[in-house]
């Protein structure tokens, strides 16, 4: 699943057409993430679902964006 | 609309890197076409030294104060170029505008306001290119009495990028809302980019020029910068493991910063300034603010840098004694691309009009080898900062702040590789692999080369000189001081402050005389004589 990942100040954010989550530290937006797609069936049990979040440069104000054009990309693992 | 590095080819179309590679080596190509015989880049406006009143015998007509570089170096059309004089300049403006404005386009910019900007930038920087070629201001100790002076600043082409710098700074501190306005077009690291393709011609054009001379010296000359290649290589070491681990540790022990906002400081002030600064924040996970706080120092940083340290190098030490050890010093010690190889072409002018007049003309240096050893150096820099942050991240996720199930995508040091060192090496390559396929200045090749020379000149000297006014004039304009003193930057300025100058400078120095020290120009003031 590819989700496309921002900070809006305050929060990582995540999201897609399917989903859309926020939460002020990585570590518990994975936690979040993985409990969101256990509840709704995204993984099932014994499976390894990967996501692939996509950082959007966007987010790099305007003026930074001419000297780098990549923040990071990540792909977590979630366990069903 | 978002923009994600997804693929391999993402952002081809919509960065500025890549249109850097696009603009140097379209016109790189268009200049190669030299060597069939066709000549489409000879409109190339180029000034040259003027005052009010000639002296009798001497020169400097205003009329002539602009000119085609067709109508000195063309092989086919130099009587057409000729007949351009000033009105080179609009051949010029009209042909980068329309390229530009393309690259505007498919980055989806503001296409109206960028066009109007770019215009205003360009005339202002011609107008600026115009003042700052008076021989008051440029013309060297051995000729100021042709222009009928008795003294003169003897500042070379120096005084024109010194000149841009403050006009832009005029701009860009006093009349903020112009500024605002002309930021669209000001855009200082695309121009350096495309120029630093530009210098890759120059770099390969340098053996070519000084086979005119003999072939001993372009061999030589060639030698020189394969010598200026391997011992760039060094500030990779530099950077990476004597200035961040050093940088890191006075912001941690000394000033207390946080573990990842001290990682992210130590990239941007050790490494690749902006560039790295983004890229560590990356790796290491940090909240985007880090590393824009960090950038807007880096950024006013470079340009107090740009201002000091050309005349400090030229005028106090090492000076005309060891010029590529200050132009490799330089490399090291200036972060961001644009101020870098804005202040190695300043040097290069400082130093080139120094060793001119202190030798009464018996030593001139070919233009573009110290700028060549500033650029050197810093593009071995750039070119491993993806790895570094692929390394940063790996110890970072595996390691440091370790999430289960997390892991590092090799592909993210291809999204961080500066694109537009390709277009500098393929340039650089392909001029040399010319030289050498065509007997490396032996008379049997030498008609190619000097066809080779009608493309290579109005390119290497006339649109590279072009990008950098123009980078100095964009770089003046975005530049507001007082977002230094507005912003809550705290600790992190003294750490800036106390890092570059106790150690990243006096380093950089040691280091560049290590490796750099005792590396010749060739003097070719023999060639200018007979030219």
């Amino acid at each position: 699943m590819d989700v496309v990942i921002t900070h809006d100040g305050r929060n990582w954010v995540i999201e897609n057409d399917r989903l859309r989550l926020a939460s002020p530290t990585l570590d518990e937006l994975d936690v979040e993430l993985a409990r969101l797609m256990r509840a709704r069936g995204m993984v099932k049990k014994g499976q390894v679902a990967k996501v692939f979040m996509g950082f959007d440069n966007a987010t790099i104000p305007e003026w930074m964006r001419p000297f780098a054009q990549h923040y990071f990309n990540r792909v977590v693992e979630v366990r069903g | 609309m978002t923009s994600v590095n997804r693929k391999w080819y993402s952002g081809m179309a919509t960065q500025e890197d890549w249109w850097a590679v696009y603009l140097g080596l379209f016109f790189f190509f268009l200049g190669l076409l030299s060597i069939a015989g066709v000549d489409l880049v000879g409109w190339a406006v180029y000034p040259t030294k003027w005052v009010f009143n000639v002296p009798e015998g001497g020169k400097g007509a205003i009329s002539h104060a602009f000119y085609a570089l067709g109508s000195k170096y063309s092989l086919t059309a130099k009587a057409f170029y000729k007949s351009l004089g000033w009105w080179s300049i609009i051949w010029t403006y009209v042909i980068f505008t329309i390229a530009t404005c393309i690259g505007a386009a498919s980055m989806k910019w503001d296409l109206k306001r960028f066009f109007i900007g770019w215009t205003i930038i360009y005339f202002l920087t011609i107008a600026t290119w115009f003042i700052g070629h008076h021989a008051f201001f440029a013309a060297n100790k051995t000729n100021w009495h042709q222009y009928g002076l008795n003294f003169a600043l003897s500042l070379g082409g120096g005084a024109s990028f010194i000149l841009a710098l403050i006009f832009g700074l005029i701009i860009g501190n006093f009349f903020k809302g112009f500024a605002n306005y002309l930021s669209v077009a000001a855009k200082p690291e695309w121009y350096i980019k495309t120029a630093i393709v530009f210098l890759g011609v120059k770099v390969g054009y340098l053996p070519i020029k000084a086979a005119a001379t003999s072939a001993k010296m372009g061999q030589q000359m060639a030698s020189l910068t394969g010598h200026l290649f391997l011992a760039g290589a060094v500030a990779t070491i530099v950077a990476y493991l004597i200035f961040w681990p050093g940088i890191y540790l006075i912001a941690r022990k000394m000033f207390k910063l946080p573990r990842k906002t001290a990682a992210v400081l130590g990239s941007g002030i050790s490494i690749c300034g902006v560039s790295a600064a983004v890229a560590t924040g990356g790796a290491v996970r940090a909240k985007p603010v880090v590393s824009i706080m960090v950038s807007a120092l880096v950024v006013v940083w470079a340009v107090i840098e740009l201002v000091v340290l050309p005349g400090f190098f030229t005028h106090i030490w090492p000076g005309t004694a060891d010029p590529l050890v200050a132009g490799s010093a330089m490399g090291m010690a200036v972060k961001t691309d644009g101020a870098d190889a804005a202040a190695g072409d300043l040097l290069d002018e400082f130093m080139r009009n120094k060793v001119t007049a202190e030798t009464n003309g018996a030593v001139v240096w070919p233009e573009g080898v110290i700028t060549t050893s500033a650029v050197m150096t810093k593009v071995w820099i750039d070119m491993f900062i993806g790895l570094w942050a692929f390394v940063l991240a790996m110890i970072w996720v595996y390691k440091i702040d370790r999430r289960p199930g997390e892991t590092v995508q090799a592909s993210e040091v291809w999204h961080r590789f500066p694109k537009f060192v390709l277009g500098y090496f393929a340039a650089w390559f392909i001029y040399l692999g010319i030289f050498f396929a065509n007997g490396a200045g032996a008379p049997e090749g030498m008609h190619v080369l000097k066809a080779a020379k009608a493309g290579a000149v109005p390119v290497e000297k006339g649109f590279r000189k072009l990008f950098f006014m123009l980078t100095f004039m964009s770089l003046g304009i975005i530049t507001d001081f007082s977002k230094l003193a507005e912003a809550k930057f705290g600790r992190m300025v003294w750490v800036y402050f106390v890092a570059l100058f106790c150690f990243i400078i006096p380093v950089a120095i040691i280091i560049a005389y290590l490796f750099h020290h005792g590396m010749q120009i060739p003097n070719i003031a023999g060639q200018v004589a007979a030219g």
